[in-house]
């Protein structure tokens, strides 16, 4: 009676269990090719990476203005 | 290694909608999906702002958690690009996105949803780079070209920022120095954590 009243908690209790949802999930898709990989770049991720920063300097007018003021 | 991110400046932002329509052209965005948009707070009420919103590539994205076919992944430059292929139109990525990014073509007559479609950054997918298949499904990869994402670089009082983290912050900071106000950067907590204000982004300090 006890065994049976054991297996029937554990069978109530069965879906009290908590599957760990945060956990980082690998990605199952195609894999990407890089960006510098193209042409332009062949390959070389440092001259990718200058490249993007100085067009995105390009966003800042008060370069070509000249009246930034920066503490 | 770079960290590519999105600010909208509110102080700036005159609501013209260049950067939608410019990211509508650039990638042919179909009928009905707004990669990018325009929210206009306080409309016709003095001080009213308007934000220009799109996929924030956060950098704990909750669509890259909800999503059931673990379809979602980040690039070397942190951003969140999604494989069409894999993605079944769920939406689940769109109840957990707080800007409304996920966007959902309808598929056939009676209002299916078809797969997914967001902002790319203009970085294309997980396809060949400039492929026609990469154009057709995520739209043109103008990273890969050295560009920044279309509507930044369209925009008109340059109220819109893209580019690598540290740079776009010391733009930001410039300008609040400059005009003596507006130190918080609208949907940065929301989107990367941390801080909003502009003051306590390490990338401010120059």
């Amino acid at each position: 009676m006890k065994a049976l009243a054991m297996l029937a908690a554990a069978m109530a209790l069965a879906a009290c269990n908590e599957i760990p949802q945060d956990a980082p999930k690998p990605y199952a898709g195609k894999e990407d090719t890089k960006a510098y990989a193209s042409d332009m770049f062949k390959g070389d991720k440092a001259k990718y990476e200058s490249h993007l920063a100085k067009r995105a300097d390009y966003q800042n007018e008060y370069i070509r203005t000249g009246d930034a003021k920066t503490k | 290694m770079a960290r590519m991110k999105f600010i909208c400046d509110a102080e700036r932002c005159i609501e013209c909608n260049s950067c939608a329509t410019a990211c509508k052209q650039e990638h042919e965005v179909p009928w009905g999906v707004n990669r990018r948009r325009l929210v206009t707070v306080n409309d016709g009420i003095p001080g009213e702002r308007s934000i220009s919103v799109a996929c924030m590539h956060c950098s704990d994205a909750p669509c890259m958690a909800v999503c059931p076919v673990d379809c979602f992944y980040r690039t070397e430059d942190q951003v969140v690009l999604h494989d069409k292929d894999l993605c079944i139109g769920c939406g689940y990525c769109f109840y957990a996105c707080p800007f409304g990014a996920p966007q959902f073509p309808q598929a056939g007559a009676f209002g299916l949803r078809g797969k997914m479609d967001k902002c790319t950054y203009c970085a294309g997918g997980p396809e060949e780079n400039h492929s026609v298949e990469e154009f057709r499904k995520y739209g043109r990869n103008r990273i890969a070209e050295g560009k920044l994402p279309a509507c930044a670089e369209m925009c008109s009082t340059k109220a819109l920022l893209a580019g690598d983290a540290g740079v776009i912050t010391h733009i930001y900071k410039t300008r609040v120095v400059t005009r003596g106000k507006g130190d918080e950067i609208w949907g940065w907590a929301m989107a990367y954590g941390g801080s909003g204000k502009l003051s306590d982004q390490p990338g401010a300090k120059a």
